[in-house]
């Protein structure tokens, strides 16, 4: 246990590496001529884009590859405002911030549906879409953009001197420092990392996806926007050339070569993608070849980044507190009716009915491609079914998006074990709170602490909470799909294959934690080869076959049941088949 | 195994990193250092233009003739005894360089500054040498505003883009008898302002101006530009915009068969089009200033440029080398290194004789003399066509006079 | 209506060179998940390739035809190995890093070719000898040219054989298979490293063909000349649904023809809006592309 906590030195690295890089930025302000000065301003507005865009491609993963059109829109919007309406600098500042989020919603929107790798064009199209708009349209200036912007007063002060504006740059980078730090420790940020990892997972665990993903573009816009306004009254002018495609993809460098999701290394990569040309003015033509060479070596070298963002340790509380108070159990908790669904010709699930009551273990159990998993995906709402209601304590939730259905107390687990990898292990418990309360912008709870903790507990993973989900043993991976799904004090949890690869001395681990998961008044809901489990812990089966049920009732009814074991023995491509045959015997 | 152990192992690379980043900043702290211009040693001028980006090629002319220029000077025994030295500084054609480039340069302690490709770069940079009462002399940007908004401390060797767009537009109604003018241009700063410059003129004599508009440079297939303006059947079309379009509109005109006149600006007349549009060439007219080899005064630096660079100057040469020579003289005029001095000095300049014509400035720091000139492609080069005689009324021939 | 069928032809031209383009574009998105943004920059090296062996060996009078061929084929093999090879350098070493390591490092070998052509070229400007300056197929109202027929076809039959080459080979069944699901392809004992290899020299030849046909086409090429066309040929890959290539083909046509019309019915300032709110506004509406994507999200 001891080393697991982080030595002084770090700690302090932590804590006090801000402060210094901001007091030595003071000192350079003093002591750089003016050029060096004027450089070092690019740098900080280059960081503050940085910091943007660290949270759309950093934290939540989606690339972006138009960032310059945040940058133009704040730009221009505080130089028209300026110009045309004679407003100050300051006055303009907030509703530049407000355009640009208001294009992260325009740009956010129509891409929460596509497969990330889209975000490449899309994003890219959006940046050229506002930059031509902007060289075609005469209100902008046309190609000429806008000249003339009065330069920024402080306190009746003009800030025109190189020194003058590397103070007020600083100033700036230090509040969208100190607001994105705010930022990285709220839920959302834990909720942008977990759709980084894998969407459709932190959806079905009760993460309203798409909501944190326009929040990322509406927030990294509106961080990255503040660059816009200040980057004009720095050169007193908004140059279109200066939004290119090319720009776009230097503030994109700026997060990569620093390493995504973190914000020392946004600094680095500021300063990497500032400096680096300046420094390699000397070899003039080569310049541009330069910085391409040495870009590919970075990324070869460090493809993580030059500065990779480093796990922070999720405090939990010391004791787990009370447990919270069993959900009032009433008839039938997860009542599902007539589900049915199609592919094309193929029906897949029909005509399905189930219900499992608080404290039960209900299983389905069935051939490969009987439609189990199928039915549990049009169970959790991850697809939409053809036909059939499933409700949760008397609630409907067919047709919801799965975070709601997760949110109405239905937790799953996955076949093929689905966490989120760069996350601890404590984290990925954490993300599971949010079927439970989906606020997103403040620091996750006690009540979520005290629930990690005792979830990880109960699983018996409290040992391994601060270690990368990614690097777990297989049935510690298991059980912390499990310790994930409890964290959302779920009313039904739904188990996909939980046994599967396990070894008997698993199995029986596994067998005592539904017990103890039941005894808690939770309804299980289990899909499961190993019949032998099955039989010993369930307190109902129902037996699928290509979409059907074909029988339910209680374990030593099925086992006598004819057209279960032709159902099994029917299926002579199944390698499994004869083996199950043998164990319902 | 131990958890410190690999962050350990990351935290190396990371000390590195950090180190690395903090070096990238010392070279730029550096370049402030060395001796000064202000007393004794050489005297500095500083040369800003893209010497990266897509408009390299035009800056790496700009320097070199400053280079030759300063070469010249300083054979001739420089100023007063002290000799000349360029400090290079490239804007990359864009704003934010450009204003890195205007500081860097004034660390670098130039007492003036001769150079410039696109009023992108030069616009933040105007104000930075202004505080410093350093003046600018440009020798390629011909955007109007650059001198109107430059408090006199600006000044040019080129023209501007509205005196082209005038003379455009007269040669288009006079000289060509055109009633329907088609007006293209590539959405640039300079290819919009002269687009503007020339319509407008053109409507205030009495033209018809069917066409107003943009093309995308950069994507090599213009039929169907070319296409929509023979649609409006126009007499002419001026395009303002820059010699790889110039070439590529010529070939597919006649590609397509169209009739119409093509005349481009000064932008246009590169060798690249010529080699591009082959015979489809021939006959077509530019407005520019005069080209280094049609300006008799310039042959010595045409052949001290080729001596030194193996290769023909590039448009815009002429104009930095006359900059880099008019800043030496007043120099050597007036004996003084400082920045009012020589704005002053600039001011009461009177018909120096320039290798690009004799240059006097106005209050604004333009040049008093009309400068533009047409060109006209024959025999598969670029010659001097036809201008427009003192009265600004009648058309003679550019090289004769008659 | 003589506008209108002349702007269609010019957008046929057009999209045959964005369909040739689009394709490498859309196959090495299949095998690798990459956006190769160096594509191209591949492209336009396949031009200066192809000028290179023109200008040695002459192309005017009879030794025309058999020095254009030999050039086409020469900037076909020269980019096909040299995508290989980038591939080799700098991406496959990468299969196992976060994705957008290898973007970026597609980002950083566009601008280093882009760059070292620059360098090399002193950022001028060349000019193709005029190999191709031929008569008229059609020469009333609507114009076609012998060179834009010619063009065409090469473009078609390329095309096919790489349709030949994807469905009745077995190096082409195993790109498709790999497109499918990278590890079964592994297990299946598919040596994923060589056929990426194949995948990138089969796109990259594809993209120096077109580049050749392009100078000898246009006659101007530059260090630039690849970033617009590489643009467009992008979107049109997504547009048609990517790692499907008969509608990566189809899409980069349709491109085309949208680049045609904008800039005869609007103005060709706003093609790229029109283009990217039309990718914009398709792929809202369906996800997957006009004609659906032939790739499987790994689960």
């Amino acid at each position: 246990m001891k080393t697991l906590r982080r030595p002084d030195a770090t700690a302090l690295a932590r804590h006090a590496g801000w402060p210094l890089l901001l007091l030595a930025a003071l000192a350079a302000g003093q002591v750089l001529d003016d050029y060096a000065v004027t450089v070092a301003g690019t740098i900080l507005i280059y960081a503050i884009l940085g910091l943007g865009i660290n949270i759309v491609v950093g934290y939540a993963g989606l690339l972006d590859l138009g960032f310059a059109a945040f940058f133009a829109i704040g730009a221009y919007t505080s130089g028209l405002l300026m110009l045309k309406l004679h407003w100050g600098f300051w006055a303009t500042l907030p509703v530049a911030v407000l355009a640009a989020a208001a294009s992260g919603v325009v740009i956010g929107y129509p891409t929460l549906r596509l497969r990330s790798d889209y975000l490449a064009i899309v994003t890219l199209g959006f940046g050229e879409i506002i930059r031509i708009t902007v060289v075609n349209l005469d209100v902008t200036g046309g190609p000429n953009g806008l000249t003339g912007i009065p330069p920024v007063t402080v306190g009746g002060r003009e800030i025109v001197t190189p020194p003058d504006f590397f103070y007020l740059a600083l100033a700036f980078f230090a509040a969208v420092l100190v607001l994105t730090g705010l930022l990285a420790r709220t839920r959302l940020a834990y909720a942008w990392r977990a759709v980084r990892a894998d969407d459709r997972a932190a959806e079905a665990v009760g993460v309203p996806t798409r909501r944190v993903k326009l929040l990322a573009y509406v927030l990294g816009a509106a961080v990255g926007s503040v660059a816009g306004p200040l980057n004009a009254a720095q050169l007193g002018t908004v140059d279109p050339s200066s939004f290119t495609f090319l720009t776009s993809l230097m503030i994109l460098l700026v997060v990569i070569i620093g390493g995504m999701g973190s914000r020392p290394g946004v600094v680095v990569g500021a300063v990497v993608v500032v400096a680096l040309p300046e420094a390699l003015r000397t070899v003039q033509e080569y310049r541009g070849l330069f910085f391409a060479l040495l870009l590919v070596l970075i990324v070869l070298v460090r493809p993580q980044g030059v500065w990779p963002a480093r796990p922070r340790r999720f405090a939990r509380p010391a004791a787990a507190g009370p447990e919270p108070a069993p959900p009032a159990a009433g008839g039938g908790v997860l009542e599902v009716e007539g589900l049915t669904r199609r592919f094309g010709g193929v029906t897949a699930v029909e005509d399905l009915s189930l219900r499992a009551g608080a404290g039960e273990v209900v299983s389905v159990i069935g051939p490969n491609g009987a439609g189990k998993t199928t039915a549990f995906n049009c169970v959790t709402g991850m697809i939409a079914p053809d036909a059939g209601t499933v409700r949760v304590a008397g609630r409907r939730v067919h047709g919801l998006a799965p975070h709601r259905v997760a949110a109405a107390g239905l937790a799953r687990t996955f076949q093929n074990i689905r966490l989120f990898e760069e996350l601890t292990v404590a984290e990925n418990v954490l993300v599971g709170r949010f079927a439970r309360d989906r606020s997103l912008l403040r620091p996750p709870s006690r009540a979520d602490a005290a629930a990690v903790r005792r979830c990880l507990e109960f699983t018996g993973l409290a040992e391994a909470a601060d270690r990368p989900a990614g690097g777990l043993p297989y049935g510690d991976r298991r059980r912390l799909e499990i310790a994930r799904a409890l964290a959302a004090e779920p009313r039904a949890l739904l188990l996909d294959e939980p046994a599967a690869g396990a070894n008997p001395t698993e199995k029986r681990a596994l067998m005592d934690l539904i017990g103890r998961v039941r005894a808690r008044g939770v309804a299980v809901v289990l899909i499961e080869h190993d019949v032998a489990l099955v039989m010993s812990v369930s307190t109902r089966v129902v037996v699928l076959d290509r979409g059907r049920a074909i029988a339910a009732g209680p374990p030593a009814e099925i086992r006598a049941d004819d057209r279960v074991i032709a159902a099994y023995i029917g299926v002579p491509d199944d390698p499994d088949a004869g083996l199950q045959a043998e164990v319902l015997r | 195994m131990t958890p410190g152990t690999p962050r350990d192992r990351r935290r190396a690379p990371r000390a590195a990193a950090a180190a690395g980043a903090g070096l990238l900043l010392v070279p730029l702290a550096g370049c402030g250092s060395g001796g000064g211009s202000g007393g004794g040693g050489d005297i500095r001028i500083g040369v800003p233009a893209p010497l990266s980006g897509d408009s390299a090629s035009a800056g790496q002319d700009i320097l070199a003739a400053a280079k030759v220029a300063a070469d010249e000077v300083n054979k001739a025994g420089g100023v007063r005894g002290r000799s000349i030295r360029i400090v290079q500084a490239d804007d990359a054609c864009s704003a934010q360089q450009g204003a890195q480039a205007a500081q860097k340069l004034l660390n670098s302690k130039v007492v003036a500054v001769a150079g410039g490709y696109c009023s992108g770069a030069a616009v933040p940079a105007i104000p930075i040498y202004g505080r410093r009462d350093v003046p600018f002399v440009l020798d390629a940007s011909t955007n109007p505003s650059l001198t109107e908004t430059g408090k006199g401390k600006v000044f040019r060797t080129c023209g501007r883009d509205d005196n082209q767009g005038a003379l455009a537009a007269k040669f288009m109604t006079g000289q060509l008898g055109a009633r329907r003018v088609a007006v293209l241009h590539d959405n640039t700063t300079y290819a919009k302002g002269l687009a503007d410059a020339a319509a407008g003129s053109a409507k205030g004599l009495g033209a018809q101006v069917v066409y107003e508009d943009a093309l995308q440079p950069g994507q090599s297939d213009y039929s169907p530009v070319l296409t929509k303006i023979a649609s409006t059947k126009p007499d002419v079309v001026y395009f303002t915009g820059y010699f790889a379009e110039a070439g590529l509109l010529l070939r597919q005109r006649k590609q397509l068969g169209l009739k119409f006149t093509l005349m481009g600006g000064d932008a246009t007349t590169d060798s690249t089009v010529l080699k591009t549009a082959g015979a489809a060439a021939d006959g077509y007219i530019a407005t520019t200033a005069p080209l280094a080899k049609d300006l008799p005064a310039a042959a010595s630096f045409v052949a001290a440029y080729k001596a030194r660079n193996g290769a023909d100057p590039g448009p815009f040469s002429v104009y930095e080398y006359d900059a880099v020579k008019l800043l030496a003289k007043v120099m050597g005029d007036t004996g003084s290194t400082k920045g009012p001095d020589i704005t002053k000095a600039l001011h009461g300049v009177k018909d120096y004789p320039g290798i690009t014509g004799p240059i006097t400035f106005d209050q604004k720091g333009d040049r008093t003399d009309p400068l533009y000139i047409t060109v006209r492609v024959q025999k598969g080069a670029f010659t001097a066509y036809k201008k427009l005689d003192k009265t600004g009324a009648a058309w003679v021939d550019a090289r004769t006079g008659s | 209506m003589s506008d209108f069928v002349q702007y269609l032809v010019n957008g046929l031209t057009i999209g045959a060179f964005l369909a040739l383009i689009a394709l490498g574009y859309s196959m090495i998105y299949g095998v690798v998940r990459l956006i190769n943004f160096a594509h191209g920059d591949v492209f336009m090296i396949g031009a200066f390739a192809g000028f290179g062996v023109l200008t040695t060996l002459g192309a005017t009078g009879g030794m025309a035809l058999p020095a254009v061929l030999a050039a086409v084929a020469a900037g076909a093999l020269a980019t096909g190995v040299l995508g290989a090879g980038v591939a080799r350098a700098a991406y496959l070493p990468l299969l196992a890093s976060p994705r957008l390591a290898m973007l970026i490092a597609a980002i950083g070998v566009s601008l280093a070719l882009e760059e070292g052509v620059k360098v090399l070229t002193h950022a001028r400007f060349k000019s193709y000898p005029n190999a191709l300056d031929g008569g008229q197929v059609m020469s009333g109202a609507v114009r076609v040219t012998y060179g834009q027929l010619a063009l065409v076809l090469l473009a078609v039959a390329l095309m096919a054989g790489l349709w030949l080459f994807v469905t009745r080979t077995v190096t082409g069944t195993a790109m498709r298979a790999l497109a499918m699901d990278r590890d079964a392809a592994r297990l299946q004992g598919i040596d994923v490293e060589r056929l990426v290899l194949a995948t990138f020299f089969a796109g990259s030849l594809l993209a120096g063909a077109a580049g050749v046909m392009y100078g000898l086409y246009y006659t101007q090429i530059s260090f630039g000349m690849g970033f617009l066309i590489g643009l467009r040929a992008f979107t049109a890959a997504v547009l048609g649904g990517i790692g499907n290539l008969p509608g990566t083909m189809a899409a980069g046509v349709c491109i085309g023809l949208v680049q045609s019309f904008s800039a005869g019915y609007v103005s060709s300032r706003w093609t790229d809006v029109i283009i990217f709110g039309l990718l914009i506004a398709v792929l809202a509406l369906r996800p997957t592309g006009l004609f659906g994507e032939r790739v499987v999200e790994r689960a």
